[in-house]
């Protein structure tokens, strides 16, 4: 094998052992044996993330103070934020479920977004941002245990299920909910962990050099 | 790119190894130590993948029959209902002529585990049993079924939903039964068996599989 390890690249799916090429913007480099996606280039990744991790964190408020459905039968009404869906299911004894659903509907997906600004903010100002790594870790790993298209799924079908022996109304929250989605989904498209680690090396070389 | 290289040859056995959370190449004799880029400890497998993901896997299907069988949730008006388990709650939503959403039920709970637990074995057997038979369409199954498993969460979702809305006291309420923690864990079980899996192993029999064998069978 000639080159040197920064000449070489590995496939993070099936271990192939390659040269690293040059790639356009919008060009991916894709492995020859398995066709994973090896690198790619995400033009102003970090502005969009911070963007959109400000606008994530201002809606995630409205999608859980204000309520995503009500109903009303016989006069009587009932209406329910998120955060419910989980506390019934405590009361009703469920512990676990319950808890499935605080992490996975708003807990997971709130740190997602405090994550994303942190490591979009530290980049873009160039701070040194020592929680750096951690921030990335955490990133990579909560990576598909965000649900928040599931729950809105969920919120559809409860609504058909319910339609016919109860009034229904749908809720600002659920709007927000539906907003929140589209940012975190683009959020997750426009997260190059391979651009964003080139960067934090970048970051750090700086600081250095200025020390 | 791979052309002046001889065959495919791996990372490892090239000598390197690849962190897998920052994707820096390392000498192989830093396994076990701490990547400098991003701390993790480097391996150049998965360590304990194997057992893990079948202890995982197995779990699962032990727990899928109770899943299915314990009621998930009760409709109760005015002191009548009964519980509810997946399946009567599926074919309760076809029975009203809800198809689209029967099916998207249908799918979601009990076809995307079944299919989810069958690509798992495919997967380990293929590493355990050292096939060497379409590694590529077994890693794009992995891919697809990773990216699809956590969709089973729905039921688990309108169960909280609807729990939470429906507290009218006499007049209409619904409480969550066990079965629904017993799919939840279910659903976990599998993802953890998926998550644990190092896809690489995969590979690491298929020493026949190289660019030059490819090109014979072109010509022939
Ligand atoms: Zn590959
Ligand atoms: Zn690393």
């Amino acid at each position: 094998m000639h080159g040197t390890p920064e000449q070489l690249i590995a496939c993070h799916e099936c271990d192939l052992l390659m040269e690293r090429v040059s790639n356009h913007p919008n060009e991916d480099v894709i492995c020859p044996r398995c066709h994973a996606r090896i690198y790619y280039t995400t033009v102003n990744s970090i502005e969009r993330l911070l963007a959109l991790s400000i606008a994530g964190l201002i809606l995630f408020i409205p999608a859980n103070i204000f309520p995503i459905l009500s109903l009303q039968v016989f006069g009587q009404s009932q209406s329910e934020i998120i955060f419910q869906s989980a506390l019934s299911l405590f009361d009703g004894g469920l512990v676990l479920v319950a808890l499935l659903i605080l992490l996975f509907a708003i807990v997971v997906p709130l740190f997602q977004l405090v994550i994303l600004f942190y490591i979009s903010f530290s980049l873009h100002y160039h701070r040194t941002g020592r929680l750096l790594r951690q921030a990335m870790h955490g990133y990579q790993h909560l990576r598909g245990w965000g649900m928040l298209e599931i729950f809105l799924l969920g919120v559809l079908i409860s609504i058909i299920k319910l339609k016919d022996i109860a009034d229904l109304d749908i809720g600002l929250g659920l709007y927000s909910l539906a907003a929140l989605i589209v940012v975190t989904t683009l959020s997750s498209v426009f997260f190059n962990p391979h651009q964003i680690w080139h960067e934090i090396d970048l970051n750090r070389q700086k600081a250095r050099t200025n020390e | 790119m791979s052309n002046q290289l001889p065959r495919f040859k791996s990372a490892r056995e090239s000598g390197y190894l690849l962190c897998i959370d920052c994707e820096k190449l390392h000498p192989l004799s830093l396994e076990g130590e701490h990547c400098d880029r991003c701390g993790a400890r480097l391996h150049s497998r998965v360590p304990n993948s194997m057992n893990l993901s079948w202890a995982s896997l197995i779990a699962a299907v032990l727990l899928f029959l109770p899943a299915n069988l314990l009621p998930i949730m009760t409709f109760k008006s005015f002191g009548q209902g009964e519980p509810s388990t997946i399946l009567s709650g599926i074919i309760h939503l076809l029975d009203q002529d809800m198809l689209l959403i029967g099916l998207i039920v249908l799918i979601a709970s009990i076809v995307v585990p079944v299919l989810k637990i069958i690509a798992m074995t495919i997967l380990l057997c293929t590493v355990q049993f050292r096939l060497q038979t379409n590694l590529r369409q077994k890693t794009l199954m992995f891919r697809i079924v990773e990216w699809i498993g956590r969709w089973s969460m729905l039921d688990v979702f309108v169960i909280g939903i609807l729990v939470a809305l429906v507290q009218l006291g006499n007049i209409a309420h619904i409480e969550g039964n066990d079965g629904a923690t017993a799919f939840a864990v279910v659903v976990l079980l599998t993802m953890f068996s998926a998550i644990v899996f190092d896809t690489r192993l995969i590979w690491d029999n298929g020493v026949t599989d190289s660019p030059a064998n490819d090109d014979q069978k072109d010509t022939q």
